[in-house]
Parts: C-alpha cells; structure tokens; sequence
C-alpha cells in the first residue's frame, strides 16, 4: 500500500510529520463536526420513544393473547407515567354478525361541530396541533362539489339559511384504498367493516394520507399533546389509547364504544339526531330502515371506495329558517307577535292544524 | 482472493482521500453541507416531521419530489446503456460505466429521501415482518429501487475490479445484468409513477400518462447530469470523453424534453378544455386557485427553463459545450422542479375535501434536502475519483497508484468531477 | 510547486474549517421551531352527550324540579277553551308552534296530568310521539323506524339499553322547530395558513346565479344555545 496522501516533492521526516498532523487534524475536525451534527439527538428520551419491548413487539394479529396482555400492560404504563392516569386499556375484537354502518341526515345537521370535539375528547386526539377526525363543512346552494364548501365557516349562529353542513370522516370503505397501499399492513379492514391502524406497527410513510378520497387520516406530525385531566381512560388498542408520534390515525367508528354495544361518541353529542348508527346486517336495525326507505348516497362514488357511510336529504331545509311558512301563515291570517303567531280573530275549530308551519 | 478484493477495497478508500485542492475543496464542502443535513435531520428525528413543512393537506412534499426525481436520474442511466449495449456504439462503451456510477449515487439519494420521510424509522424494520406486496405499489418501488441499485453495484463493481485486475471482463458475468438493467430502469420509473397515479382520490395524478411523462422527462434530466458530469470529468482530469459522447446524450436529450413537452401538452389540453372539477390542482399549479398561488412562479419557471434549453438543444449553438452545459443545466433546474413543485405537491392542494393549504418547505427541510443531495455528490465523486485510476490503468492489482509518480499531466485533478 | 502549496495549504485548513462547522453545529444551530396553537378549551357541557332537553313533565307526572303534578295548580286556575293566555305561571313558554296556538289542542282541558288526542283519549306526558304523530304523521312513520330521531344507549335494538327519545326530550313542544347556536370553534391545524375564503361565486353563465349568495355571516336570529325556556330544560 504506497499509495501517499501528501505530495512527497520532499519525502523527508517533517513532512510526514507535517503530515500527520494535518492528516489528524482534519480527521479530528470533521469527528468533531459530525458529534455536534448529531447533538440534537441528546433531548430524545430513549426509554420513552424506543423500549425493547416496543422494538420487538408483534404486528396485531400476530400477537397471541399473552403477547396482547404483555402490550396493554405496557400501554397502560407508558400512559400513566405521561399522564398520570391509570387507564383500562382493552383489546375490542369485532362481534360476529356485525358490520356497520353509518347514516347522516344533512337536513337535520346544523352544522354545530359538538360532534367533531365530543370526539376530540372522546378519542384522546392531540388538542394541540389540533387532530380532528371530523370535518364540517358548509356547504353553499347547489353543489355537491366539496371544494366550494367551506371548513372554516365562523358565524355567530348556525344554521345559515343559504347553506348546509356536511360532516365528513373516515367512511370505513368496504373497497379501501388506504389499506391497498400500506407497505407494511399496519392498517386493514376489520370484519366488521371497520378499518384499525396499529399504531405500533405503522411506519409513517403516510402513504394512506395521500391514497384517501375523503382526508380522513391524520398524521402526528409532533408529540401528542392532551391535557391530563382530559385524558379518556376508556382506551382500546386499535381505538383511543394516546397515539406515539410520527404515526397516523384516524376515526375508527369508537370502536371501543360501538363493539361493546354502545353509540359512538359523535352520535350521541349531535343535538338534532342527525346521526345515525347501527348493523347494517341486522335488517330491522335504524341504518337498515334508512338505507331502505331514504335516498341515500355515498360521497365521491366514482372512486369506488364503497363506503359504510351514507347521506340524505328528507327535507328542504331547516325549517327554523323556512321563510315559506312565513308567507302561508300570513296568508292565513295569523299575525306574528313575539317570538309566535297570534291567530285570527274569531276562534278556529280543534283539529284543524294539519300545515306544519313555524315560523 | 477475498484478500485481493479487501486490498483493492482498501486503496480505493485511500485514494478517494487524495487528491487536488480543487478536489479537497468540493469534498469539504459537500461534507459540511452533509453535515448540516444530518444536523437537520437529527432535529426531525427528535421532534417528529413537524419540523417540515407538511401538514395532513399536503402530506408529502419535498423529500417525495427529490426522491421522484432522482428515481428519475437513476432510470436515465439506460440512456448511455441502451445506445451502447443494444446499437453497439463501442465509442462511447467506457462511458457506460459514468452512467451506472451515476445510477449507484441517485438511488442512494433516492432511498434516503425515502428514509426521511418516514415518521417512524425507527420501525422500518416492519418492512420485513410484513411486507405488503404485491399489493401496495411502495413495496414495488422498495423492491425496484434495491434491485436496481444492486444491479448497477454488480455491474459497475464487477467492470471496474476486471479493470483493477487487468482482465477482459466475461461477458456473461455482466452483459445479462446490464439488459435486466435497461428494463429495470424503465420499471422503477413506471413503479415510480403508478405510486402516484394508482390513487382514485388524487385527480391531479390519477391519469394514464404519468408514467410516460416521468420517463420522458428523467431521460432528459438524467442525461443532462450526465453531460455536466462528463464535461467535469475530461476539463479536470486526463480522461479522454469523445465528442461523440456530449453529441449523442444532447441528442437524447432533446428527443425526451421534446416528448417531455408533448406529453404535458396533452395532459393540459385534456384538464382545462374539459374544464371539469378534476381541473382545480392543474389550475392551482399554473394560475393558482381561489388567490393563492404558491405554485404559479415555480411552474412556469420550469417550464420556461425547458422551453429555452430545448430551443437551444435545437440549434447548432449546442455544439459548443458552453452553450451545451447551459442547456443541460436548464434542464436539470427545469425538470427538478417539474417533478417536485409540479407533480408531486399540486396532487395535494385542493385536498380531497376541498381546502387549500399551501406548502412551503422550511429551512430546516431544506437542509436535509441539501445534505443528502451533498452526500449523494460525495459518494459520486468518490466513485468517480477511484474508477478513473482504474479505468486508464493507472490503478491496478500489480501497481498500486500514486499521484506523485503519474505522469505529467494534471491526472491528480481527476478528483472534482461531481455535478 | 504551486499546485502542492495550494494543496498543503487547503489541507491544513479543513481541520480548522470542520472545528468551526462543529462549533456552529453545537452552538449556533437554530432549534427546530413549530408553530404550534395554543389549546382551544371546550367547555365539556358543551359536547356532552344524551337527550337534548328535559321535559319539563318528568316521568312520574310531576313538575320536573317540584314534587307535584300539574293538576295541583289547574285545580285552581282552568283554562278556557280558545283561550291561550299566559296568566301567572307559564309567561316563560314561547308559543311558536305554526298555527297550533292553544294550550288544549294538546292539553286535556279535563285532567291536567295528560295530554290529549283530537278525538279526546287521553295521552300520558310520557307518550308524545302518539300525540305529536296526529298532525307529524311522516316524521312519525320515520320515528317508529328510528330514522327521525335520536336514540341512546345501543346502536342495537335487542340491548336493553337502548333508547329511542321521544319527541319532547328534543323538540320543546311549544316551541318545537330547533333555534340557531353559535358553532364551536372550527379547525385549526398545523400550519394551516390563513383560510378566510374569497366570497362564493357562482360564474356568469351559472344558472344557480340568482341564487348565490354572498359569503356575509347571517345575522343571528335568536343566538340561544340550548332551549331553556321551559323547566328543567337546558339540561343535555
């Protein structure tokens, strides 16, 4: 090996030394450069972010239920010591003879958004950034085209005469694209038509981000941050439990909710029932009925997704707002005074209010 | 043997640290630049990906437009090969090698522009637990860019150590690689697009001629790296680049910024004469949408850079090399942002529900960009600056090289040879 | 030789060089910033879920909040029939149903403990779907199939908790159409921009022109958040 690393016009002693020393130099320099290139990675707390435990961990189905009671003990830990509460953290598997659906009555939403942050709280979402899995949106007259809509809407009162709200979140599509594209099969679909993340095994590649028609998914871009006192300590594995960074989640029905029987939380907040849930394979059941007797339809039906989340109309439009049952009233002869109708003189028979008008 | 091969490992590691001025410059300045990358880098790693610029509307951003387009510049390696290896062109078969080195360096950048992107590398073990393939089209790329940089180490590996050993290659050992190569290049940039147009909720790139357009437009930026780098190569060292070679990639060139441009003019015509709702990212990316217009400069910035660099390909003008590196360099500017700011972000804004969130890449995003670009120069120089020896003979397993003893000419300088 | 100065001279700086590059990496390096929001508060009242409104006649008959029926005052104060005058107890009840203006059309005049069908059977508090249904006869059909409405507890009808509200733990009787609320906070994600929307346009040539809108936050009519004029209501 004679290859020199100097230019050796005089191969004496000196300047070999010479040499070396600036050999030595240079190579010291750059260690030193490349230690303090890494000095960031200094802040990260090992046994929080990356614990044997979780390097070695199964994918889901993989898990047998020592490996699943191994996991939710860790979970559980790994919760309390971040933010000291103890939360019972279960495994939901779907029931047989299950698969469900969601309905939405765009007549009934007035567009309050109690749905969207019940879930916030209900699912354990970072509060800040904000994870929202819902989205609102207002909607004007005359088009179902989602970019004319607006997410950001801001009025003191809603409903808004001229428009109407449309909520959108995971449609737990019977034909998934999110699922087709993972790399790593960290998301599938579930046999009762819900599709689970395992936030332990995603890899972030945000792939199904990306393959989403409806932008349900969300990305943790930073650390989760939920304050403790609101911590939801119903958890379950593939549901609510605090999510890591650097993986996506999204709505996932409350599966912890609705596989134990119960109503998931956006339901049970809405205050006009406009939402609607249930077995689609239990014909009898509400979703059933609607899917029967409404004329439903599905968001984006070209891209063939086959979602498990329907809508419709089943009237015109809020009727607090309809001022066509102004017009009928006057025409009647009723006379608005405060905050109703006084009717005309002279007194009406019983049985004879068969308009539905308010005002 | 394998002792032969570690010697021969070990003087190219020695060699790669010698060198001119010029050549200690430009390492120095592509590791500092590296370096700040991997500072970046560790920052993202600790505080998550919101140290970029993305948000849930516009998921991928930078680090997916340079891997998109230094896919691209890998695949364009089979333009030297294809000339070479299927019409025989013996004059330029010693620079078939440059492309492949060239193809070695891309996919490196390529994977580790996929490796940052990731919010969990800490898990891309799970790649090899559960791997879903065939079915989604990520596993493809992981496979076709890893074969294809396997592929291109074989063939470069094996040439130069036949050099290194004074023999004449056997062709069996490589001549089957490198026509599984031409084909493999044109696959990882038809994985590479079906990736992206594979996606229903993504109008913007849910459409046929995707594909094509990469091919056409990494085979005219691919080329053009490969002139630059070329033209780097013959002005700094004694290695002797025919005319011929710049005369046949200028030609190649042309043809695919020329197709380039057909394809994208078909693409346009189609979204804004049908005029339909599928128009609005197209529409966002060349006259921006609803008042926002992030894109609007960028665009039309790459695309005038192409316009003029092709006009110029078609003049006699770009028979002088001034002119022909200006040109190259259009194309590559031109086509990087193309395939960045023009392809991969629009795809993002509207979102699927309609919103417009614009995406600028931050600082911090910047320098990991820029790193792993300066590492993937590094490792090209590198390679470049131990093949030279090899390939004219002056490094070999009977004669170990040293600068000092070469001949007169500045053969020493034949370090700084990056684009 | 000049070339070999040059090099000796570039060689002996990188060390510094790279010293300096490490001191800047380790000192002077800015740290990663993201712009991220401060928390938004929601009151939990606010999205607290279950039966919109308390009727204000619980299921005992009695007064919700007092340990008596209704008949305990009407003993002393009838109601003629045409008459719809609020006296002394029930000025908090705003009349704003349609051209349903008097209390016994729903009311029975003769027992003040139940309500009342037209053809005069008496109907309990409890079962204001069967009174409501005579004129709401669509809106019960779909109540009955539990597509209108709210229902608690289980999505599945053979869990014992499952509950379907009946009209009044939504709608207030006399005053039943659902008033405007202010909306909770919209979204505010990670560096979302600015995302105030230029007005909507429908085009020229858009048939839906006369009918467009300009993006002017209504004014609202009655801002109350929840219907709290009747008893226990305001409850949720």
């Amino acid at each position: 090996m004679s290859i020199r690393i100097h230019e050796g016009n005089s191969a004496g002693v000196d300047v070999t030394r010479r040499s070396f020393l600036r050999t030595g130099a240079a190579v010291a320099g750059g260690m030193a450069a490349l230690a303090a290139a890494l000095s960031p990675l200094k802040e990260l707390n090992p046994e929080e972010e990356f614990s044997l435990e979780k390097f070695i961990q199964k994918h889901y189905k993989e898990m047998t239920p020592d490996d699943m009671k191994v996991a939710l003990e860790r979970i559980a830990g790994d919760v309390e010591r971040r933010y000291n509460v103890r939360p019972d953290v279960r495994d939901f598997r779907p029931r047989a003879g299950v698969e469900f659906v969601y309905a939405l009555n765009l007549s009934r939403c007035i567009g309050c958004r109690k749905c969207v942050h019940a879930c916030v709280a209900e699912n354990n979402q970072s509060r800040a950034p904000e994870i929202q899995y819902i989205r609102v949106i207002e909607m004007p007259r005359g088009t179902m085209d989602l970019e004319k809509g607006n997410h950001h809407y801001d009025r003191p009162s809603v409903p808004d005469a001229d428009h109407f709200y449309m909520p959108v979140q995971c449609h737990q599509c019977a034909n998934p694209p999110c699922v087709k594209v993972c790399p790593v099969e960290a998301t599938w679909q579930d046999d009762d038509g819900i599709t689970v993340i395992d936030y332990d095994w995603c890899i972030g590649c945000r792939y199904c981000e990306a393959a989403c028609p409806y932008w349900a998914r969300r990305f943790n871009f930073v650390k989760p941050e939920i304050p403790d006192a609101d911590i939801n300590k119903d958890m379950g594995y593939l549901s609510n439990r605090p999510r890591p960074k650097g993986v996506v989640e999204k709505c996932h029905f409350c599966l912890h909710r609705t596989r134990e029987g119960r109503q998931p939380a956006c339901l049970e907040a809405c205050p006009t029932g406009a939402r609607k849930f249930g077995n689609v394979l239990d014909p009898k059941s509400e979703v059933s009925q609607i899917l029967k007797t409404k004329r439903v339809f599905v968001l984006k039906e070209e891209v063939g997704t086959l979602p498990r989340f329907f809508y419709y109309f089943d009237e015109r439009y809020p009727r607090s707002l309809d001022p066509e049952a102004k017009e009928i009233a006057l025409s009647l002869g009723y006379a608005p005074s405060a905050g109703g109708w006084t009717p005309p003189p002279g007194e009406a028979p019983r049985g004879t209010n068969h308009g539905e008008v308010t005002r | 043997m394998i002792r032969e091969y570690l010697t021969f490992l070990y003087r190219c590691f020695r060699l790669s640290f010698v060198g001119t001025a010029g050549y200690y410059v430009w390492m120095f300045a592509l590791s500092v630049v590296a370096l700040l990358g991997l500072n970046a880098y560790c920052k993202q790693f600790v505080h998550g990906m919101g140290v970029t610029g993305m948000t849930d509307h516009v998921s991928w951003g930078l680090y997916i437009a340079n891997f998109a387009f230094f896919v691209g510049m890998a695949a364009a390696a089979a333009t030297l090969v294809i000339p070479v290896y299927i019409y025989r062109n013996r004059e330029l078969s010693h620079l078939v090698i440059f492309a492949q080195l060239l193809a070695v360096a891309t996919i490196i950048m390529s994977l580790l522009f996929v490796v940052v992107d990731l919010g969990r590398p800490d898990r891309f073990h799970h790649m090899m637990l559960r791997f879903n393939f065939p079915i989604s089209m990520l596993t493809w790329d992981v496979i076709s860019l890893n074969g294809y940089l396997l592929l291109n180490l074989h063939i470069c590996g094996y040439l130069i150590y036949a050099a290194y050993r004074r023999r004449e290659p056997t062709k069996l050992f490589y001549i089957p690689f490198v026509m599984i190569a031409i084909l493999w290049a044109f696959s990882t940039q038809l994985v590479e697009a079906f990736l992206y147009c594979g996606l229903g909720g993504r109008p913007f790139w849910n459409s046929a001629v995707i594909a094509p357009r990469l091919v056409a437009s990494a085979f005219a930026a691919g080329p053009s790296i490969l002139i630059i780098a070329l033209h780097v190569i013959s002005a700094t060292t004694d290695y002797h680049v025919p005319e011929k070679a710049f005369l046949t990639l200028r030609n190649i060139v042309r043809l695919a910024m020329a197709a380039s441009f057909f394809l994208l003019m078909s693409e346009l015509f189609t979204e804004f004469y049908t005029d339909s709702a599928h128009v609005a990212s197209a529409r966002y990316l060349f006259m921006g949408l609803d008042g926002r217009h992030g894109l609007v400069a960028w665009i039309w910035t790459a695309l005038s850079l192409n316009a003029i660099g092709l006009v110029i390909l078609f003049t006699p003008a770009s028979k002088s090399r001034g002119f022909l590196i200006a040109a190259a360099a259009m194309m590559i500017v031109g086509v990087w942002i193309e395939k960045g700011m023009g392809l991969v972000i629009p795809a993002f804004i509207p979102s699927p529900l309609g919103e417009i969130v614009e995406y600028t890449p931050t600082p911090n995003e910047w320098l990991v960009t820029a790193g792993i670009m300066a590492f993937g120069f590094l490792v090209f120089t590198i390679l470049v600056r131990v093949t030279i020896p090899v390939l004219s003979g002056k490094l070999a397993f009977d004669r170990p090289y040293d600068p000092t003893r070469a001949d007169a000419t500045p053969a020493t300088n034949s370090g700084a040879a990056g684009a | 030789m000049r070339r070999a100065a040059r090099t000796s001279l570039v060689l002996w700086l990188i060390g510094p060089a790279f010293l300096g590059v490490a001191a800047y990496l380790a000192l002077a390096s800015p740290p990663a910033s993201i712009p991220i929001d401060q928390m938004k508060i929601i009151p939990r009242d606010a999205i607290k879920g279950g039966a919109w409104r308390v009727a204000k006649v619980d299921a005992a008959g009695l007064v919700a909040g007092s340990d008596r029926p209704c008949s305990e005052c009407h003993k002393l104060f009838t109601t003629p029939p045409g008459e719809n005058k609020a006296l002394v107890q029930h000025k908090d009840i705003v009349m704003n149903h349609g051209m349903n203006t008097r209390c016994l059309n729903c009311h029975d005049g003769d027992d003040r403990d139940a309500l009342v069908l037209h053809d005069g059977t008496r109907v309990a508090f409890t079962d204001t779907p069967r009174l409501c249904s005579q004129c709401h006869g669509t809106v019960y059909r779909d109540w009955q199939l539990g597509t209108h409405g709210k229902t608690l507890g289980s999505w599945d009808a053979k869990d014992e908790k499952h509950r379907r509200l009946t009209c009044n733990e939504c709608h207030e009787p006399h005053s039943p159409a659902y008033r405007p609320m202010p909306p909770l906070p919209g979204p505010g994600t990670l560096r979302m921009g600015d995302q105030s929307r230029p007005a909507e346009a429908h085009g020229k040539r858009s048939p839906l022109r006369q009918w467009s809108t300009p993006h002017t936050p209504a004014a609202p009519e009655q801002p109350a958040e929840k219907s709290t004029e009747s008893g226990g209501g305001g409850a949720s």
